[in-house]
């Protein structure tokens, strides 16, 4: 064990003699760690925003809107559907097994101000049930709603956390009263702060939440409606051909006849981000693939240019008492220690990479940063990876080293 | 030919076949030999004679195609390439005539390399290379690579390597060879110290004047024993 050790020394030697060479010849591996580690960490950072985004909507929610949640907009033929209303609602609760609760959702954007300061938020008119069907957030500080107020059309809202900043910096802001469309409202509760979002719509803190009644009377003109139903969340595709069903009736479309309103949850965003994180996994993984698998041609050509100098040395050593384990040992290390310095200069790069964009807050993201993290587990694996790779790339040419014959090999000129 | 010394070497009908193809070539050809213990032999014949498969069987680099090898009553021609390695490593001092040190490592690191393939600690190596180089003369180039070091000063770093293992027998393949008259002598005259002191040594050389130096001459003569004297 101890020769062992002293092999793998000789090794290292030998490349600290020939450092150009092997820096040239790593060079492949850096970019394929480098590039394996960069699809790794935005695939994991993605995910994480994408998790975060998801709980706005929640999974045990279902939307009905004019408009499906995908990206294959048929602009034309959603345009012209009929509005939602809420007098579907009624025969989704007269008829529905699998809903629990529902909602109108009106959505639009107005301007706010509060003193001389004004700012666009997004306007959501809602049910006092809408309570319980927050999701990814809650009510922090003050209250919601109550029946009373919904049915009185009381001019009463609930804040997110960008507009409780933007407007009060702090300060408490039940009470206070502020602006929308120019009409006063009072500020009777605070949502938690949940962060930026990564789904369409999907801001989660400049948010005001009011009576639907309310919202009806004074800011009726634009936006759009949707129905927020709750369900169970392992019961959202029954549940979604159920309201299917119920909002055929309710909508009166004769049987043969296309929808003319779409059923929404979560997860059809999930299997959109999940075929776009594959694509840049796939393309991630297909340049690393390449680059190793070329890097690992380089290494294996180096070794055999390095046991084409070294023959002497190698019939020298043999002649001195090196069994063929010795020498294949001292090959091996050789191959392994350039492909770990190549990897590890990529995991510097990525290293310095990710620090780079975390450093920089960006503008359009609120102020927050791009969505990017390290993870330390990465630099094991690039350790095995390299090892694996400069054991295979170094394997033929330490066994052509091991087995020569130190009679030819110390003629060799 | 003095018989009451150890034998270390005993060579019986041995043969060494080489099949090129069509032809078969018989290098060497049905040799016995003995060595023993403080000899100090020169080994003589034109090219292509057979010395050179003769030496390397003698330094456990090849085994015979025929016949038996021992060394120190151990049979060699039936070991397997790990037991031959463990053989020259701890048995075999070669010195070659091109010095063959390794050109990146310095004078103490050359003549440590065959004490790397044995189990001594690092303590233990640095005092056998320190003593073996202040053997040959050559304490205060300790550090120096072969390029800085003249022919005679690398040839001797060579003998300092064949000999920090405490090996049995000394194998040099003309040693002077590579080496200007005087580096030469001053060379032969090492190997006679080093004889006296008790060494035993077998060298290959095609210079009647340098065969004179030693006490016994074989000459080699397709395939076959000539002389042994």
């Amino acid at each position: 064990m101890n020769s062992f050790f002293k092999n793998i020394l000789i090794g290292l030697f030998s490349i600290r003699s020939n450092m150009t060479r092997v820096i040239l010849t790593s060079t492949g591996l850096t970019i394929g760690i480098f590039t394996v580690s960069l699809v790794t960490a935005s695939i994991s950072s993605i995910d994480k925003e994408f998790a975060k985004s998801m709980e706005y909507y929640g999974n045990d929610k279902i939307y009905v809107g004019t408009w499906p949640w995908s990206f294959d907009f048929d602009w034309w033929k959603y345009r012209n559907r009929p509005k939602i209303d809420e007098s579907s609602l009624e025969y989704i609760n007269q008829y529905s097994e699998y809903i629990t609760d529902v909602s109108i959702k009106k959505n639009t954007w107005t301007r706010a101000s509060y003193g001389n300061k004004a700012s666009w938020v997004q306007l959501n008119g809602v049910y006092p049930s809408y309570q319980d069907m927050l999701s990814g957030t809650k009510i922090v500080n003050g209250r919601f709603f109550s029946q009373n107020e919904w049915d009185l059309q009381r001019r009463v809202i609930i804040v997110g956390g960008t507009v409780r900043d933007g407007f009060f910096e702090g300060e408490d802001p039940i009470g206070k009263k502020i602006r929308l469309n120019n009409v006063t409202f009072e500020i009777i509760g605070e949502l938690k702060k949940q962060g930026m979002g990564m789904v369409p719509g999907g801001t989660l803190d400049n948010l005001v939440i009011m009576p639907s009644t309310t919202f009806e009377r004074i800011l009726t003109r634009w936006g759009f409606d949707e129905l927020v139903l709750q369900t169970n969340a392992d019961e959202i595709p029954q549940a979604k051909e159920e309201v299917g069903m119920i909002m055929r009736v309710a909508r009166k479309i004769p049987p043969g006849d296309d929808d003319n309103f779409a059923v929404n949850s979560a997860d059809a965003y999930q299997a959109q981000f999940n075929d776009m994180k594959n694509a840049i996994a796939g393309m991630g993984f297909l340049v690393t693939g390449i680059s190793l698998v070329v890097s690992a041609i380089g290494i294996m050509n180096v070794m055999f240019v390095s046991v084409r100098e070294r023959t002497r040395e190698i019939g020298l050593r043999k002649a001195m008492g090196a069994t063929n384990f010795n020498i294949l040992t001292q090959f091996l290390s050789e191959a392994v220690a350039i492909a770990i310095i190549g990897g590890s200069v990529g995991i510097l790069l990525i290293r310095l990479t990710v620090f780079g964009i975390s450093s920089f807050p960006i503008e359009s993201f609120n102020g927050s940063t791009l969505p990017v993290s390290f993870d330390i587990i990465l630099v094991f694996y690039t350790f095995m990876v390299c090892v694996v790779i400069g054991v295979l790339a170094g394997m033929i040419p330490a066994r052509t080293a091991a087995n020569l014959n130190p009679i030819d090999a110390l003629r060799d000129e | 030919m003095v018989k009451n010394k150890k034998e270390i070497i005993e060579i019986q009908s041995v043969s060494k076949i080489y099949n090129l193809g069509q032809t078969v070539v018989k290098a060497l050809d049905n040799i016995s030999l003995s060595i023993y213990e403080n000899d100090y032999i020169s080994i003589m014949g034109p090219s292509g004679s057979g010395k050179s498969t003769l030496m390397n069987i003698i330094g456990c680099l090849d085994v015979p195609t025929k016949g038996d090898y021992k060394f120190n009553s151990e049979l060699i021609s039936e070991m397997n390439d790990n037991q031959l390695a463990n053989i020259r490593n701890q048995k075999i001092g070669f010195v070659f005539q091109t010095f063959n040190l390794l050109p990146k490592l310095n004078a103490m690191q050359n003549v440590e390399v065959p004490l790397i393939y044995s189990s001594l600690g690092k303590k233990d190596r640095t005092e056998r290379v320190e003593e073996a180089l202040s053997i040959v003369g050559l304490q205060d180039r300790m550090t120096h690579k072969p390029n800085e070091l003249s022919g005679g000063q690398r040839q001797r770093v060579a003998i300092a390597r064949a000999l920090v293992n405490k090996p049995s027998i000394i194998l040099a393949d003309e040693p002077t060879g590579n080496l200007d008259s005087k580096s030469g002598n001053d060379i032969l005259k090492f190997f006679s110290k080093l004889h006296k002191a008790g060494n035993t040594i077998i060298m290959v050389t095609h210079e009647e004047s340098v065969a004179k130096l030693s006490k016994r001459r074989i000459d080699i003569f397709d395939g076959k024993i000539a002389r042994d004297e």
